[in-house]
């Protein structure tokens, strides 16, 4: 059984990565179905999607820090208007969901790839425009793919650290996530049968999500295959 | 009812496609070509989904080349159906129906005039390809097109099939006032349908005008495959085995005999009276012979030696012979 502690910090990570995923899926399946055509200025928005990947994550929490701390640019005005990004439970999420960007858009983008660019063309000559494609064609027949974009961007999710801890830092039973709370307990004498015990939660939570993930994707074959 | 004027021109690599024609409002109209000779590149330009590099696509007067697909209100039934996976035949119809104007056929109605009423509730997946074929010509149907063009519908059917999508495409057009054009490589299923022709080789028109006249033009004759070579005969002035209901027969210049006096006791069912109107040898072996008859201009297709003793020239009465069961 899970300790009220371990409960606490389990809580906080399904929030901070279900909000991550949730608040940034409109802009990751418009990038996806952006980067699934072809249009000028296609690499400079594959380059910034996949920035996350090969920055240091210290050093993307850092600048989330520059821009949407108390000081800076963006944080202050948010701060005027009563919203407080550094060093909290939405600030985690965000910084994760910067994260998962790049895992969450690439497994989107090959739902919309599997799509039969035919049947956009069928659509237009029955007078369907191009947004009213978007939403009566590509997204229902990407969904399940989507689903499972969301799912393993959810699992993903669940084990960032670096620019989470650098942008909300590590404070429980807020911004202390499964992989902050294991980092917490090892920086204390004898905490190693502690962090065996978060790290056993870490790894079952990202087994289901692969799992959950996997399923998702075979039906969205058979659902494309008509 | 709209008729469609093109002029167009595309050049893709070596391909260069220059097309100019009419397709009126009234007829059905067959564009015929080889494969490779541009009639899929063609419908893509008229139905908007490619850009021309210059020309004027006019329907009904109204110049729609700048217009996007959506927008034209011209209609296209693909070679492979392409109907939406994940939706069920009703609301593959259904789709079509609620971005159509006003007015248009109910669901069921549609399904009814292509026989597929008891499709409607079936996902589209386990369709068979004649069923596939039906589904698209009602969901076309049901947005409303001014124009419809069709990219080989029967390419997925056989024998009996074939013959009843004829059928179904005859009554189409001559039930819902709906203008068509056609694309086929197939002689017989060109003259089944057709009353116009454009025919098309290597991009340009070749051919063009009322099927029976155009078709019988050398530069027509010449893309068709040498035991092809024949000429479209009102269904009506023709005895066939079957009662396929078809607008004309193509009659074979292999298929049919020649006497030259009336010949009695004959078993083949159709003895048209006519004149010879000219004489044009292919080869050394044979001799093309085309015939004035009431019917319509025939070509029979003979030795030099039978043209030599049936002392074949111009304005002389001959009688051609063709067996029911070839038409």
């Amino acid at each position: 059984m899970l300790s009220g502690e371990e409960t606490q910090i389990l809580a906080t990570s399904l929030w901070v990565a279900g909000n991550a995923v949730l608040w940034s899926l409109p802009l990751a399946v418009m990038a996806a179905f952006a980067l699934s055509r072809h249009f000028p200025g296609k690499l400079a928005l594959e380059s910034v999607t996949h920035l996350p990947i090969i920055l240091p994550p210290v050093l993307v929490g850092f600048v989330l820090l520059m821009l949407l701390g108390q000081r800076g640019p963006i944080g202050g005005a948010l701060a005027g208007a009563g919203i407080h990004l550094a060093f909290t439970a939405k600030g985690a999420a965000l910084a994760t969901a910067v994260m998962t960007f790049p895992v969450f858009v690439r497994s989107i983008r090959l739902a919309f790839e599997a799509t039969d660019r035919n049947l956009f063309e069928a659509a237009a000559v029955l007078r369907a425009g191009a947004l009213d494609r978007f939403v009566s064609i590509a997204l229902p027949l990407a969904g399940p793919g989507i689903l499972a974009g969301m799912v393993m961007a959810f699992a993903t999710a669940l084990g960032e650290f670096g620019a989470v801890i650098t942008f909300a830092a590590n404070i429980p039973g807020q911004t202390q996530t499964l992989p902050l709370a294991i980092y917490a307990v090892l920086q204390q004498p004898g905490g190693e049968s502690e962090a065996m015990q978060l790290a056993g939660l870490s790894f079952g939570l990202a087994m289901l999500g692969l799992a959950a993930a996997a399923l998702l994707q075979r039906w969205a074959g058979r659902r494309l295959a008509g | 009812m709209k008729s469609l004027d093109a002029d167009i021109e595309l050049k893709q690599g070596a391909f260069h496609l220059r097309a100019r024609f009419s397709a009126p409002a009234e007829s059905i109209t067959v564009l015929f070509g080889p494969s490779g000779s541009g009639k899929s590149t063609l419908l893509s330009l008229l139905a908007g989904l490619r850009k021309p590099d210059r020309g004027s696509i006019r329907l009904g007067g109204a110049d729609i080349h700048n217009l996007a697909a959506h927008r034209r209100g011209i209609g296209l039934v693909f070679q492979d159906a392409r109907l939406f996976p994940h939706l069920t035949v009703r609301r593959n119809i259904a789709y079509a129906a609620r971005r159509a104007p006003p007015g248009g056929l109910s669901i069921e109605d549609a399904a009814r005039f292509f026989d597929i009423a008891a499709l409607l509730d079936r996902p589209v997946g386990n369709l068979s390809g004649g069923e596939k074929s039906r589904v698209a010509l009602a969901r076309a149907l049901a947005a409303r097109p001014d124009f419809l063009l069709l990219d080989e519908p029967f390419a997925a059917l056989d024998g009996i099939r074939r013959r009843t999508f004829i059928a179904v495409l005859l009554d189409l057009h001559r039930v819902h006032k709906l203008p068509v054009l056609v694309v086929t490589h197939n002689i017989d299923d060109a003259a089944a349908l057709g009353s116009h022709l454009v025919a098309l080789q290597a991009g340009a028109v070749v051919a063009t005008g009322d099927f029976a006249t155009a078709s019988r033009q050398p530069a027509f004759q010449s893309i068709l495959d040498e035991r092809d070579t024949g000429a479209a005969i009102s269904s009506q002035a023709l005895q066939a085995a079957s009662d396929n209901r078809r607008n004309a027969i193509w009659l074979r210049a292999d298929q049919v005999l020649l006497a030259s006096q009336e010949p009695h006791g004959l078993s083949a069912r159709n003895v048209l009276e006519g004149l010879v109107s000219a004489l044009w040898p292919e080869n050394n072996q044979s001799v093309l012979v085309e015939v004035a008859a009431t019917a319509g201009h025939l070509l029979a297709r003979v030795t030099p030696q039978a043209a030599r003793e049936l002392a074949l020239a111009p304005g002389r009465p001959v009688w051609a012979i063709a067996k029911a069961h070839l038409l």
